[in-house]
């Protein structure tokens, strides 16, 4: 049930807000951009004007007010170069015990990884990180853009179709 | 397979949303190991350190950031915890807000209208000028003016008008004030006006003028309901000739040679400040003062 009178006015509600989406605002414009340290400075100015225009924005409306200014900053301020995201955490998941052949292996894909996911679009790209990485579901995505669930499924099929083929390792 | 044509299979796939016999063919294809082992890879990624507090101490200085700019318009929302980092910044704006003058005035052959911080009115008459500080307006109602202006004072505290030659205080009404090069005219229009010029002190009823001219006062009435300069006309009450062409010259941003020439006089009457050559009649033919008057605009009084 919308919670009427929660204002993002008050401090308390503001950290709140804060706390939720920031992280995921700053890896939403970090995924378009590639660039941490401007991801993290957009995101704060979202939530500068959100704090400047509390008294306009009601509490349930901050989550896409936030995006949606996330995204104009974006678009307004970062070219469109050519996006090559670093991760941070190799991955580990897969098997404890590599042997040096499988760690090298796995280097090499990660490379392949990183570029494939580079030369994704733009939008695919947006929408596959974050339902990977942030674990957001299609319904929240299409929330967070202003777009249909239909458009965020062809996304994340479009996103894995041309991962695959970019990728030599599946080539073999 | 029957999904090969369907854009979205893999999307309700990792939704875990695909039918279990669409599951149970797309399972046996080469193109699902693939997936299940890039899938597997990718959502072991993480993105770059993220640290919360860090960004949120940053966003809490952006906010108190834009508040230290010198204010023009008053900001409502001041988070009440910013008061730590607003404290270093108090003085700075204090300074600004104290001694902040504000300024109007009217070019040559223009007239300028403003609101006050309270609502009260101004229209400066061409040439003039009003200065007065914005802070504490509403307690401390007190403008500076060179020249001439028309007030509209809404109701509240003493509206002083100071002035070279004198003050106008009052309490809500209409007045114009003229405190030119020693001439100093106040006509009231509505309410009360108290205006004072040195020694002098007079009190001015709706209807009522006075016009100080060395150190004279003349009290006169007039049956105007707003000053006449206002509907682009000039209006005199046996006022110096010398004032009279002056007030030309500023309405029709004009210089008039000759000046030297005029003799003693005072003139009453209007002229209009949309046709030189009708004001020039107005004022010279009635005179009988001799005066040329050419195609470029050039006025110059002859000698009589």
């Amino acid at each position: 049930m919308p919670d009427h009178t929660k204002s993002v006015c008050e401090q308390r509600v503001f950290e709140e807000v804060f706390n939720t989406h920031s992280k995921t605002i700053r890896n939403f414009i970090y995924y378009k951009c590639g660039d941490s340290a401007q991801a993290e400075d957009l995101a704060q100015d979202a939530f500068v004007k959100l704090w400047n225009n509390c008294a306009k924005v009601p509490f349930e409306k901050a989550k896409s007010y936030l995006y949606t200014l996330a995204n104009n900053a974006f678009l307004n301020e970062v070219a469109h170069k050519k996006v090559i995201l670093k991760h941070q955490k190799s991955v580990t998941s897969i098997a404890t015990h590599e042997s040096p052949e499988f760690i090298y292996r796995e280097k090499e894909f990660k490379g392949e990884l990183d570029r494939a996911i580079a030369n994704l679009t733009e939008k695919q790209r947006e929408v596959f990180l974050l339902n990977r990485i942030e674990s957001k579901k299609y319904k929240e995505i299409a929330e967070m853009l202003d777009i249909s669930v239909k458009a965020v499924e062809k996304r994340m099929h479009g996103a894995l179709v041309s991962l695959r083929s970019e990728i030599k390792h599946f080539k073999k | 397979m029957k999904h090969q044509n369907d854009d979205t299979y893999l999307a309700k796939w990792l939704a875990g949303e695909m039918p279990e016999n669409e599951l149970q063919d797309f399972k046996k294809s080469n193109a699902y190991a693939d997936y299940k082992f890039l899938i597997d890879v990718v959502d072991g990624l993480e993105t770059p350190d993220y640290n919360q507090q860090e960004n949120y101490t940053a966003t809490l200085d952006k906010i108190a950031k834009q508040q230290e700019k010198p204010v023009t318009k008053v900001r409502t929302l001041i988070p009440n915890w910013a008061y730590a980092a607003a404290a270093s910044v108090v003085l700075f704006l204090g300074y600004t807000f104290f001694f902040q003058e504000t300024t109007y005035n009217a070019e040559l052959a223009e007239q300028t209208n403003f609101e006050l911080p309270d609502g009260s009115e101004v229209l400066l008459n061409a040439g003039s000028e009003i200065a007065f500080n914005t802070f504490n307006w509403e307690n401390n109602r007190t403008l500076d003016l060179t020249g001439e202006a028309y007030f509209k004072v809404k109701k509240g505290s003493k509206f002083t008008v100071i002035t070279k030659e004198g003050s106008v205080a009052v309490l809500g009404t209409q007045f114009t004030v003229n405190s030119r090069n020693d001439f100093y005219n106040v006509t009231c229009f509505e309410g009360k006006v108290k205006v004072t010029s040195g020694k002098l002190n007079h009190i001015l009823t709706p209807g009522n003028a006075i016009s100080i001219q060395d150190h004279i006062a003349t009290p006169y009435t007039t049956i105007e309901t707003v000053p006449s300069w206002t509907a682009q006309e000039s209006s005199f009450n046996n006022v110096a000739i010398s004032q009279v062409v002056t007030e030309l010259e500023r309405q029709y941003s004009i210089t008039i040679s000759g000046k030297e020439n005029l003799q003693d006089a005072y003139f009453s009457g209007r002229f209009s400040h949309t046709n030189l050559q009708q004001a020039l009649i107005t004022i010279f033919d009635t005179m009988e003062i001799p005066y040329t008057f050419d195609a470029n605009s050039n006025v110059s009084i002859q000698k009589y």
